[in-house]
């Protein structure tokens, strides 16, 4: 998929939320939600940001990327199973 | 599945606090996690301390940790259980000495154990004491 054309499906808004909450948060999101979804998860937490990749990584989902924006990340992941 | 398992044996709250969120997040990670907990430890998921919020804290962080109202240790492992495989047992022996059974304790507990029945269903995997 071309980072530049990511068409997202789902917001999972984890701000405001400590660690692992925004984590926790999209778990909940991706078992409801069918392969193909993209998601989109937002986080004031630094500590997520880096958490949400790694836990895609072991878990064998797709990552994406990563994204700054004004007060809070974004980190988007796609359902791959 | 990889499996990993937790002993927590102190009543501080900053170290039920990193044992649980360790283990809540191992659950998710698609491992097998087992929490024994004995000594001290059980006395913090007793429905009176959790009512009263009278914890032991030993420093900085257990004390925003409640300022905060951040998720509290026992609701991370009951959230590690709904999403992923995780097991919490209660020592036998520590509840004996208190003369109190899981009735007394936070919901969270799947049963009692001793120390044999907890090893034999950690082998094969890590363990780690907290």
């Amino acid at each position: 998929m071309s980072e530049t054309n990511v068409k997202i499906d789902e917001i999972v808004d984890g701000r405001g939320l400590f660690c692992p909450g925004p984590l926790m948060e999209l778990i909940k999101t991706i078992q409801l939600k069918p392969v193909g979804t993209v998601m989109s998860v937002l986080s004031t937490d630094e500590g997520s940001a880096k958490d949400i990749p790694a836990w895609i990584q072991k878990v064998g989902q797709e990552y994406i990327k990563t994204e700054k924006k004004d007060g809070y990340w974004e980190v988007i992941v796609k359902k791959i199973k | 599945m990889e499996k990993i398992s937790f002993v927590l044996a102190s009543d501080e709250l900053e170290k039920l606090h990193a044992g649980a969120l360790m283990a809540s997040v191992a659950a998710v990670s698609q491992m097998d996690v087992s929490v024994f907990v004995t000594m001290n430890a059980v006395t913090a998921f007793r429905k009176e301390t959790i009512e009263k919020k009278s914890f032991k804290v030993s420093g900085e962080i257990g004390r925003r940790l409640l300022e905060k109202n951040k998720q509290m240790f026992y609701d991370l492992l009951v959230q590690g259980k709904m999403i992923g495989s995780l097991k919490v047992y209660a020592c036998a022996m520590a509840l004996e000495l208190m003369e109190e059974d899981l009735n007394h304790y936070h919901p969270v507990f799947d049963e009692t154990l001793g120390v044999a029945g907890f090893l034999g269903k950690v082998a094969g995997g890590q363990v780690l004491f907290i």
